[in-house]
Protein backbone atom coordinates (compact mmCIF):
# COMPACT_ATOMS: atom_id res chain seq x y z
CA UNK A 1 0.00 0.00 0.00
CA UNK A 2 1.10 3.48 -0.54
CA UNK A 3 0.36 5.53 1.39
CA UNK A 4 0.10 9.85 1.12
CA UNK A 5 -0.60 11.59 4.74
CA UNK A 6 -1.88 15.10 4.94
CA UNK A 7 1.33 15.67 2.31
CA UNK A 8 2.01 19.45 1.46
CA UNK A 9 4.91 20.15 -1.36
CA UNK A 10 6.00 23.42 -2.78
CA UNK A 11 8.48 24.51 -5.66
CA UNK A 12 9.90 27.52 -3.80
CA UNK A 13 7.25 30.07 -3.18
CA UNK A 14 4.77 28.38 -5.47
CA UNK A 15 2.74 25.76 -3.31
CA UNK A 16 1.93 22.84 -5.47
CA UNK A 17 0.03 19.96 -3.04
CA UNK A 18 -1.53 21.29 0.04
CA UNK A 19 -2.42 18.45 2.60
CA UNK A 20 -3.52 15.40 0.39
CA UNK A 21 -3.97 12.07 1.65
CA UNK A 22 -4.55 9.45 -0.54
CA UNK A 23 -3.98 5.36 -0.44
CA UNK A 24 -3.16 3.59 -3.36
CA UNK A 25 -3.31 -0.48 -3.06
CA UNK A 26 0.03 -1.82 -5.64
CA UNK A 27 -2.28 -3.91 -7.60
CA UNK A 28 -4.59 -1.15 -8.60
CA UNK A 29 -5.00 0.63 -11.64
CA UNK A 30 -5.16 4.54 -10.79
CA UNK A 31 -4.78 7.45 -13.20
CA UNK A 32 -3.87 11.23 -11.74
CA UNK A 33 -5.73 13.43 -13.22
CA UNK A 34 -5.76 17.34 -13.73
CA UNK A 35 -4.49 20.00 -15.16
CA UNK A 36 -0.94 20.95 -16.14
CA UNK A 37 1.05 22.66 -12.86
CA UNK A 38 -1.25 20.66 -10.45
CA UNK A 39 1.27 18.43 -9.14
CA UNK A 40 0.42 15.59 -10.31
CA UNK A 41 4.35 13.93 -11.20
CA UNK A 42 5.21 15.49 -8.46
CA UNK A 43 2.71 13.02 -6.67
CA UNK A 44 5.03 10.21 -8.76
CA UNK A 45 8.35 11.84 -7.71
CA UNK A 46 7.48 11.73 -4.30
CA UNK A 47 6.45 7.73 -3.78
CA UNK A 48 10.01 7.33 -5.28
CA UNK A 49 11.38 9.75 -2.85
CA UNK A 50 13.45 11.94 -5.53
CA UNK A 51 11.38 14.92 -3.91
CA UNK A 52 10.90 15.44 0.21
CA UNK A 53 7.36 16.61 1.04
CA UNK A 54 7.49 20.24 2.90
CA UNK A 55 4.88 18.72 5.53
CA UNK A 56 2.94 15.38 5.87
CA UNK A 57 4.29 11.26 5.44
CA UNK A 58 4.41 9.34 2.27
CA UNK A 59 4.39 5.32 3.53
CA UNK A 60 5.38 2.86 1.43
CA UNK A 61 3.95 -1.02 2.62
CA UNK A 62 3.98 0.40 6.25
CA UNK A 63 7.62 2.27 5.89
CA UNK A 64 8.13 5.96 6.18
CA UNK A 65 10.39 6.79 3.15
CA UNK A 66 10.03 10.62 3.87
CA UNK A 67 13.11 12.42 3.98
CA UNK A 68 15.71 9.31 3.82
CA UNK A 69 18.39 9.78 1.43
CA UNK A 70 19.16 7.29 -2.38
CA UNK A 71 20.93 4.61 -0.10
CA UNK A 72 18.14 4.20 2.01
CA UNK A 73 15.27 4.38 -0.57
CA UNK A 74 16.77 1.86 -2.83
CA UNK A 75 14.75 -1.25 -1.92
CA UNK A 76 11.58 0.74 -1.99
CA UNK A 77 12.46 1.87 -4.99
CA UNK A 78 13.12 -1.67 -6.80
CA UNK A 79 9.60 -2.20 -6.50
CA UNK A 80 8.91 0.48 -9.21
CA UNK A 81 9.35 1.05 -12.78
CA UNK A 82 9.06 4.62 -13.62
CA UNK A 83 8.37 5.94 -17.23
CA UNK A 84 8.98 9.66 -17.08
CA UNK A 85 7.46 12.03 -19.64
CA UNK A 86 9.84 12.00 -23.18
CA UNK A 87 10.75 8.08 -22.31
CA UNK A 88 13.91 9.69 -20.44
CA UNK A 89 16.78 7.45 -22.50
CA UNK A 90 20.37 7.40 -22.02
CA UNK A 91 21.17 9.96 -25.19
CA UNK A 92 24.60 8.26 -25.68
CA UNK A 93 23.16 4.87 -25.60
CA UNK A 94 21.56 2.63 -28.22
CA UNK A 95 18.24 1.06 -27.34
CA UNK A 96 19.92 -2.60 -26.63
CA UNK A 97 22.36 -0.69 -23.94
CA UNK A 98 19.19 1.50 -22.81
CA UNK A 99 17.18 -1.60 -21.91
CA UNK A 100 20.49 -3.55 -20.75
CA UNK A 101 21.50 -0.81 -18.15
CA UNK A 102 20.41 -2.54 -15.56
CA UNK A 103 20.90 -6.11 -16.75
CA UNK A 104 25.09 -5.23 -17.25
CA UNK A 105 24.78 -3.31 -13.40
CA UNK A 106 22.76 -6.02 -11.23
CA UNK A 107 23.48 -9.64 -12.90
CA UNK A 108 25.99 -11.68 -14.15
CA UNK A 109 24.71 -12.07 -17.68
CA UNK A 110 26.93 -12.81 -20.74
CA UNK A 111 26.48 -10.37 -23.37
CA UNK A 112 24.48 -13.22 -25.64
CA UNK A 113 22.22 -13.98 -22.57
CA UNK A 114 21.92 -10.15 -22.27
CA UNK A 115 21.08 -9.32 -26.62
CA UNK A 116 18.68 -12.13 -26.18
CA UNK A 117 16.98 -10.88 -23.05
CA UNK A 118 16.59 -7.91 -24.90
CA UNK A 119 15.30 -9.06 -28.08
CA UNK A 120 12.35 -10.52 -25.80
CA UNK A 121 11.88 -7.64 -24.26
CA UNK A 122 12.15 -5.41 -26.98
CA UNK A 123 9.74 -7.53 -28.96
CA UNK A 124 7.20 -8.09 -25.52
CA UNK A 125 6.59 -4.30 -26.60
CA UNK A 126 6.65 -3.78 -30.71
CA UNK A 127 9.60 -2.48 -31.19
CA UNK A 128 12.43 -5.27 -31.74
CA UNK A 129 13.20 -4.03 -35.05
CA UNK A 130 14.80 -0.84 -33.43
CA UNK A 131 17.66 -2.59 -31.09
CA UNK A 132 20.42 -0.72 -32.82
CA UNK A 133 18.65 2.95 -33.42
CA UNK A 134 19.71 5.66 -31.01
CA UNK A 135 17.46 7.40 -29.11
CA UNK A 136 17.16 10.50 -31.59
CA UNK A 137 16.34 8.19 -34.38
CA UNK A 138 12.96 6.45 -32.77
CA UNK A 139 9.71 8.15 -33.40
CA UNK A 140 7.86 9.34 -30.17
CA UNK A 141 5.76 6.34 -29.69
CA UNK A 142 8.97 4.03 -30.16
CA UNK A 143 10.79 6.23 -27.50
CA UNK A 144 7.70 5.36 -25.08
CA UNK A 145 7.98 1.45 -25.82
CA UNK A 146 11.45 1.44 -25.22
CA UNK A 147 11.72 3.01 -21.98
CA UNK A 148 8.56 1.20 -21.10
CA UNK A 149 10.80 -1.85 -22.24
CA UNK A 150 13.85 -0.65 -20.06
CA UNK A 151 11.42 -0.32 -17.00
CA UNK A 152 10.52 -4.11 -17.65
CA UNK A 153 14.03 -5.32 -17.83
CA UNK A 154 15.48 -6.52 -14.39
CA UNK A 155 12.76 -7.43 -12.28
CA UNK A 156 9.14 -7.62 -12.20
CA UNK A 157 7.91 -4.32 -10.31
CA UNK A 158 4.98 -4.26 -7.74
CA UNK A 159 4.05 -1.14 -9.60
CA UNK A 160 4.53 0.64 -12.64
CA UNK A 161 4.25 4.65 -13.14
CA UNK A 162 3.58 6.63 -16.11
CA UNK A 163 4.53 10.12 -16.01
CA UNK A 164 2.08 11.41 -19.23
CA UNK A 165 3.46 8.60 -21.48
CA UNK A 166 0.93 9.45 -24.36
CA UNK A 167 1.19 13.01 -24.67
CA UNK A 168 3.05 14.56 -27.86
CA UNK A 169 1.64 11.55 -29.38
CA UNK A 170 -0.71 11.06 -32.47
CA UNK A 171 -3.94 9.15 -31.60
CA UNK A 172 -3.14 5.68 -33.27
CA UNK A 173 0.04 5.53 -31.08
CA UNK A 174 -1.38 6.88 -28.00
CA UNK A 175 -3.62 4.40 -28.17
CA UNK A 176 -1.36 1.72 -28.52
CA UNK A 177 0.39 3.06 -25.60
CA UNK A 178 -3.09 2.52 -23.71
CA UNK A 179 -3.13 -1.17 -25.44
CA UNK A 180 0.25 -1.70 -24.05
CA UNK A 181 0.18 -0.25 -20.42
CA UNK A 182 -3.40 -2.17 -20.13
CA UNK A 183 -1.41 -5.33 -21.44
CA UNK A 184 1.13 -5.14 -18.82
CA UNK A 185 -1.80 -4.54 -15.77
CA UNK A 186 -3.39 -7.80 -16.53
CA UNK A 187 -1.59 -10.31 -14.26
CA UNK A 188 -2.39 -8.22 -11.35
CA UNK A 189 0.14 -5.83 -11.63
CA UNK A 190 -1.27 -2.21 -10.86
CA UNK A 191 0.36 1.32 -12.51
CA UNK A 192 -0.44 4.70 -11.46
CA UNK A 193 -0.65 6.78 -14.68
CA UNK A 194 -0.67 10.36 -15.14
CA UNK A 195 -1.88 12.08 -17.07
CA UNK A 196 -4.01 15.31 -18.48
CA UNK A 197 -5.84 13.18 -21.37
CA UNK A 198 -9.35 11.79 -19.89
CA UNK A 199 -9.44 10.20 -23.46
CA UNK A 200 -6.67 7.75 -22.80
CA UNK A 201 -7.17 7.73 -18.90
CA UNK A 202 -10.75 5.91 -19.51
CA UNK A 203 -9.00 3.07 -21.56
CA UNK A 204 -6.92 1.95 -19.09
CA UNK A 205 -7.76 2.60 -14.98
CA UNK A 206 -10.45 1.46 -12.80
CA UNK A 207 -9.92 4.57 -10.46
CA UNK A 208 -9.31 8.10 -10.92
CA UNK A 209 -8.16 11.15 -8.62
CA UNK A 210 -8.18 14.80 -10.13
CA UNK A 211 -5.94 17.30 -8.66
CA UNK A 212 -7.37 20.45 -8.39
CA UNK A 213 -4.72 23.62 -6.86
CA UNK A 214 -2.83 21.47 -5.34
CA UNK A 215 -5.89 19.12 -3.68
CA UNK A 216 -7.55 16.10 -4.29
CA UNK A 217 -10.91 17.29 -5.76
CA UNK A 218 -12.35 13.71 -6.52
CA UNK A 219 -11.64 10.06 -5.78
CA UNK A 220 -13.56 7.65 -8.11
CA UNK A 221 -14.52 5.06 -10.64
CA UNK A 222 -14.84 6.33 -14.16
CA UNK A 223 -18.19 5.88 -14.23
CA UNK A 224 -18.58 8.77 -11.14
CA UNK A 225 -16.34 10.80 -13.05
CA UNK A 226 -18.19 11.01 -15.42
CA UNK A 227 -21.54 11.96 -13.54
CA UNK A 228 -19.59 13.88 -11.37
CA UNK A 229 -21.41 17.72 -11.10
CA UNK A 230 -18.03 19.51 -9.68
CA UNK A 231 -17.43 22.73 -12.34
CA UNK A 232 -13.79 21.79 -12.26
CA UNK A 233 -14.47 18.12 -13.31
CA UNK A 234 -17.05 18.56 -15.88
CA UNK A 235 -14.91 21.08 -17.96
CA UNK A 236 -12.54 18.62 -17.78
CA UNK A 237 -14.45 15.47 -18.94
CA UNK A 238 -16.51 17.21 -21.96
CA UNK A 239 -13.67 16.38 -24.37
CA UNK A 240 -14.72 13.12 -24.09
CA UNK A 241 -17.70 13.33 -22.71
CA UNK A 242 -20.66 16.68 -22.91
CA UNK A 243 -23.47 16.68 -20.71
CA UNK A 244 -25.48 14.48 -21.02
CA UNK A 245 -26.48 10.94 -19.27
CA UNK A 246 -25.61 8.51 -22.60
CA UNK A 247 -22.51 9.64 -22.87
CA UNK A 248 -21.40 8.99 -19.23
CA UNK A 249 -23.15 5.16 -19.38
CA UNK A 250 -21.51 4.45 -22.45
CA UNK A 251 -17.48 6.05 -21.97
CA UNK A 252 -17.31 5.12 -18.37
CA UNK A 253 -14.53 2.06 -17.64
CA UNK A 254 -13.98 1.88 -21.24
CA UNK A 255 -11.52 -0.21 -21.55
CA UNK A 256 -9.02 -0.80 -24.42
CA UNK B 1 17.55 33.98 2.39
CA UNK B 2 20.05 34.51 -0.11
CA UNK B 3 23.08 33.98 2.42
CA UNK B 4 21.00 31.30 3.52
CA UNK B 5 21.09 29.49 -0.23
CA UNK B 6 24.30 30.20 -0.91
CA UNK B 7 25.43 28.59 2.47
CA UNK B 8 23.25 25.58 1.47
CA UNK B 9 24.79 25.03 -1.87
CA UNK B 10 28.74 25.79 -0.59
CA UNK B 11 27.68 22.67 1.59
CA UNK B 12 26.23 20.82 -1.24
CA UNK B 13 29.18 20.74 -3.51
CA UNK B 14 31.53 20.13 -0.45
CA UNK B 15 29.59 16.75 -0.06
CA UNK B 16 29.72 16.48 -3.72
CA UNK B 17 33.17 17.13 -4.17
CA UNK B 18 33.88 14.71 -1.22
CA UNK B 19 31.78 11.74 -2.23
CA UNK B 20 33.06 12.06 -6.02
CA UNK B 21 36.58 11.65 -4.93
CA UNK B 22 36.01 9.37 -2.18
CA UNK B 23 34.32 6.99 -4.71
CA UNK B 24 37.70 6.05 -6.71
CA UNK B 25 37.86 3.50 -3.55
CA UNK B 26 34.31 2.70 -2.81
CA UNK B 27 33.01 -0.35 -4.38
CA UNK B 28 31.27 -0.16 -7.01
CA UNK B 29 33.59 0.71 -9.57
CA UNK B 30 32.22 2.11 -13.04
CA UNK B 31 35.76 1.28 -14.97
CA UNK B 32 34.03 1.51 -18.19
CA UNK B 33 32.06 4.42 -17.31
CA UNK B 34 35.25 6.44 -16.22
CA UNK B 35 36.76 4.90 -19.56
CA UNK B 36 34.81 6.60 -21.65
CA UNK B 37 34.95 10.05 -20.17
CA UNK B 38 38.69 9.71 -20.62
CA UNK B 39 38.62 8.55 -23.94
CA UNK B 40 36.58 12.32 -24.25
CA UNK B 41 38.62 13.97 -22.40
CA UNK B 42 41.78 12.56 -23.28
CA UNK B 43 41.76 11.82 -26.70
CA UNK B 44 39.36 14.11 -27.50
CA UNK B 45 41.75 17.33 -26.05
CA UNK B 46 44.79 16.18 -27.49
CA UNK B 47 44.97 17.96 -30.85
CA UNK B 48 43.26 21.15 -29.49
CA UNK B 49 45.99 21.26 -26.21
CA UNK B 50 48.90 20.25 -29.02
CA UNK B 51 48.00 23.48 -31.20
CA UNK B 52 47.44 26.00 -28.19
CA UNK B 53 50.62 24.90 -26.19
CA UNK B 54 52.41 24.75 -29.90
CA UNK B 55 51.81 28.47 -30.15
CA UNK B 56 51.96 29.46 -26.25
CA UNK B 57 55.47 28.04 -26.76
CA UNK B 58 56.32 30.18 -29.42
CA UNK B 59 54.92 33.45 -28.94
CA UNK B 60 56.70 33.44 -25.08
CA UNK B 61 60.30 32.63 -27.25
CA UNK B 62 59.57 35.27 -29.74
CA UNK B 63 58.55 38.17 -26.87
CA UNK B 64 61.75 37.06 -25.20
CA UNK B 65 63.65 36.84 -28.02
CA UNK B 66 62.73 40.51 -28.57
CA UNK B 67 63.61 41.77 -25.01
CA UNK B 68 66.44 39.69 -23.91
CA UNK B 69 68.26 40.48 -27.40
CA UNK B 70 68.45 44.30 -26.80
CA UNK B 71 70.42 43.37 -23.68
CA UNK B 72 72.69 41.02 -25.27
CA UNK B 73 71.27 37.66 -23.12
CA UNK B 74 69.47 35.89 -25.95
CA UNK B 75 71.36 32.60 -25.21
CA UNK B 76 68.93 32.84 -21.47
CA UNK B 77 65.40 31.98 -24.04
CA UNK B 78 66.08 28.19 -23.16
CA UNK B 79 66.15 28.93 -19.76
CA UNK B 80 63.48 31.05 -18.97
CA UNK B 81 60.98 29.83 -21.77
CA UNK B 82 62.01 26.22 -19.86
CA UNK B 83 61.21 27.67 -16.21
CA UNK B 84 58.04 29.55 -17.41
CA UNK B 85 56.37 26.52 -19.31
CA UNK B 86 57.22 23.74 -17.04
CA UNK B 87 56.16 25.54 -13.94
CA UNK B 88 53.05 28.02 -15.10
CA UNK B 89 52.40 28.42 -18.53
CA UNK B 90 52.05 24.35 -19.56
CA UNK B 91 49.51 23.44 -16.47
CA UNK B 92 47.93 27.00 -16.40
CA UNK B 93 47.04 26.67 -20.26
CA UNK B 94 46.47 23.09 -20.83
CA UNK B 95 43.34 23.76 -17.63
CA UNK B 96 42.21 26.19 -19.12
CA UNK B 97 41.66 24.45 -22.52
CA UNK B 98 40.75 21.63 -20.84
CA UNK B 99 38.25 23.57 -18.77
CA UNK B 100 36.66 24.57 -22.18
CA UNK B 101 36.61 21.69 -24.00
CA UNK B 102 36.09 18.76 -21.21
CA UNK B 103 34.45 20.82 -18.64
CA UNK B 104 31.88 23.26 -20.55
CA UNK B 105 30.86 19.45 -22.17
CA UNK B 106 30.51 18.08 -18.23
CA UNK B 107 28.71 20.68 -17.11
CA UNK B 108 25.87 21.00 -19.92
CA UNK B 109 25.77 16.79 -20.63
CA UNK B 110 24.89 16.43 -16.99
CA UNK B 111 22.72 19.32 -17.34
CA UNK B 112 20.91 18.00 -20.41
CA UNK B 113 20.55 14.38 -18.36
CA UNK B 114 18.77 16.78 -15.29
CA UNK B 115 16.45 18.10 -17.02
CA UNK B 116 15.72 15.13 -19.31
CA UNK B 117 14.77 12.97 -16.16
CA UNK B 118 18.17 10.80 -17.11
CA UNK B 119 19.15 11.70 -13.41
CA UNK B 120 16.18 10.38 -12.05
CA UNK B 121 16.21 7.68 -14.12
CA UNK B 122 19.77 6.71 -12.33
CA UNK B 123 18.61 7.04 -8.76
CA UNK B 124 15.44 5.06 -9.47
CA UNK B 125 17.78 2.39 -10.47
CA UNK B 126 19.38 2.27 -8.06
CA UNK B 127 22.38 3.83 -8.74
CA UNK B 128 24.13 6.54 -6.77
CA UNK B 129 24.40 9.19 -9.26
CA UNK B 130 27.47 11.22 -8.06
CA UNK B 131 29.22 7.64 -8.18
CA UNK B 132 28.07 6.69 -11.56
CA UNK B 133 28.18 10.21 -13.07
CA UNK B 134 30.90 12.27 -11.08
CA UNK B 135 33.20 10.06 -10.14
CA UNK B 136 34.28 8.80 -13.29
CA UNK B 137 34.58 12.44 -14.92
CA UNK B 138 36.89 12.79 -11.50
CA UNK B 139 38.93 10.29 -12.18
CA UNK B 140 38.51 11.38 -16.10
CA UNK B 141 39.91 14.79 -15.28
CA UNK B 142 42.91 13.31 -12.40
CA UNK B 143 44.29 11.38 -14.90
CA UNK B 144 44.14 13.21 -18.56
CA UNK B 145 44.62 16.19 -17.52
CA UNK B 146 48.48 15.80 -15.87
CA UNK B 147 48.89 13.46 -19.07
CA UNK B 148 47.77 16.54 -21.44
CA UNK B 149 49.94 18.67 -19.52
CA UNK B 150 53.08 16.66 -20.10
CA UNK B 151 52.83 16.63 -23.78
CA UNK B 152 51.64 20.33 -23.84
CA UNK B 153 54.68 21.25 -22.39
CA UNK B 154 56.75 19.12 -24.57
CA UNK B 155 54.88 21.05 -27.44
CA UNK B 156 55.67 24.47 -25.81
CA UNK B 157 59.13 23.97 -25.28
CA UNK B 158 59.53 22.79 -28.80
CA UNK B 159 57.57 26.06 -29.91
CA UNK B 160 60.36 27.65 -28.17
CA UNK B 161 63.19 25.67 -30.08
CA UNK B 162 61.76 26.47 -33.51
CA UNK B 163 61.39 30.19 -32.45
CA UNK B 164 64.61 29.93 -30.42
CA UNK B 165 66.74 28.06 -33.78
CA UNK B 166 64.77 29.20 -36.85
CA UNK B 167 63.76 32.76 -36.21
CA UNK B 168 66.24 34.41 -33.35
CA UNK B 169 69.36 31.94 -34.98
CA UNK B 170 70.60 30.43 -31.29
CA UNK B 171 72.12 27.33 -30.68
CA UNK B 172 69.50 24.56 -30.26
CA UNK B 173 71.96 22.59 -28.67
CA UNK B 174 72.28 25.33 -26.07
CA UNK B 175 68.65 25.50 -25.78
CA UNK B 176 67.81 21.82 -25.27
CA UNK B 177 70.82 22.34 -22.64
CA UNK B 178 69.33 25.30 -20.92
CA UNK B 179 65.96 23.15 -21.19
CA UNK B 180 67.98 19.92 -19.58
CA UNK B 181 69.61 22.30 -16.68
CA UNK B 182 66.35 23.38 -15.66
CA UNK B 183 64.49 20.32 -15.27
CA UNK B 184 65.59 19.84 -11.87
CA UNK B 185 63.37 17.80 -8.78
CA UNK B 186 62.12 21.13 -7.49
CA UNK B 187 60.94 22.54 -11.02
CA UNK B 188 59.43 19.49 -12.35
CA UNK B 189 57.55 19.01 -8.82
CA UNK B 190 56.58 22.91 -9.13
CA UNK B 191 54.82 22.41 -12.17
CA UNK B 192 53.48 18.86 -11.73
CA UNK B 193 51.23 19.08 -8.56
CA UNK B 194 49.30 21.80 -10.20
CA UNK B 195 47.28 19.79 -12.93
CA UNK B 196 45.57 16.85 -10.56
CA UNK B 197 44.42 20.27 -8.50
CA UNK B 198 43.21 21.52 -11.96
CA UNK B 199 41.52 18.68 -12.85
CA UNK B 200 39.91 18.22 -9.47
CA UNK B 201 38.74 21.21 -9.41
CA UNK B 202 37.57 21.31 -12.92
CA UNK B 203 35.78 17.94 -12.58
CA UNK B 204 34.22 18.77 -9.40
CA UNK B 205 33.07 22.59 -10.46
CA UNK B 206 31.50 21.32 -13.70
CA UNK B 207 29.91 18.28 -12.43
CA UNK B 208 28.45 20.51 -9.57
CA UNK B 209 26.90 23.03 -11.86
CA UNK B 210 25.58 20.27 -14.20
CA UNK B 211 23.69 18.49 -11.64
CA UNK B 212 22.61 21.66 -10.36
CA UNK B 213 20.73 22.30 -13.62
CA UNK B 214 17.34 23.95 -13.25
CA UNK B 215 15.01 25.64 -15.63
CA UNK B 216 15.22 24.70 -19.33
CA UNK B 217 17.39 25.83 -22.07
CA UNK B 218 17.89 29.08 -20.08
CA UNK B 219 18.75 26.97 -16.84
CA UNK B 220 21.47 25.11 -19.09
CA UNK B 221 22.73 28.11 -20.66
CA UNK B 222 23.37 29.52 -17.17
CA UNK B 223 24.85 26.34 -15.64
CA UNK B 224 27.45 26.03 -18.70
CA UNK B 225 28.80 29.36 -18.50
CA UNK B 226 28.96 29.13 -14.70
CA UNK B 227 30.73 26.04 -15.15
CA UNK B 228 33.55 27.38 -17.46
CA UNK B 229 33.45 30.70 -15.46
CA UNK B 230 33.99 29.39 -11.89
CA UNK B 231 36.42 27.15 -13.64
CA UNK B 232 38.74 29.28 -15.03
CA UNK B 233 38.67 32.18 -11.84
CA UNK B 234 39.60 28.99 -9.51
CA UNK B 235 42.42 27.54 -11.62
CA UNK B 236 43.90 31.10 -11.59
CA UNK B 237 43.35 31.58 -8.31
CA UNK B 238 44.57 28.37 -6.97
CA UNK B 239 47.36 28.57 -9.34
CA UNK B 240 48.47 31.46 -7.22
CA UNK B 241 48.18 29.79 -3.81
CA UNK B 242 49.84 26.70 -5.11
CA UNK B 243 52.81 28.69 -6.52
CA UNK B 244 53.23 30.57 -3.29
CA UNK B 245 53.05 27.12 -0.96
CA UNK B 246 55.60 25.61 -3.65
CA UNK B 247 57.72 28.29 -4.12
CA UNK B 248 58.34 28.11 -0.34
CA UNK B 249 57.67 23.96 0.51
CA UNK B 250 60.59 23.76 -2.56
CA UNK B 251 63.28 26.50 -0.72
CA UNK B 252 62.84 28.59 -3.50
CA UNK B 253 63.92 32.14 -2.61
CA UNK B 254 61.45 35.50 -3.62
Amino acid sequence: MIVLDRVSFSYGARRVLRDVSVSIGFGERVVILGGSGEGKTTILRLILGLLSPDAGRILIEGEDITGKGDGALRDVRMKFSIVFQEGALFDSLDVKENVAYCLREYTSMSDEEIEARVREILASVGVEQAIHLMPEELSGGMHRRVSIARALALSTPKMFLYDEPTTGLDPVNADNICRLIADLSKDGKGFIMVTHKVSDALKVADRYIFLKDGALLFDGTGRELLHSDIPGIRVFVAEVCPPGPDCAEEQGGKHV
Amino acid sequence: MEIKRLLSDLQDFYALSWRGLAGIVRRPFYYKDALIQMDYAGAGSLLIVVIVDLFVGMALSLQLSAELSNLGMKMYIGMIVGISVVRELGPVVTALVFTGRVGAGMASELGTMVLGHQVDTIRVFGFDPVKKLVTPRVVSSLIMLPALTIIGVAVSLLGGYYINVFVSHQSGTFYWSSIRNILTTENVLAGAIKPFVFGYLIAVICCYTGLSTRGGAVGLRQSTTMAVVLSIVMIIISDFLLTRVLLYVLGFSV
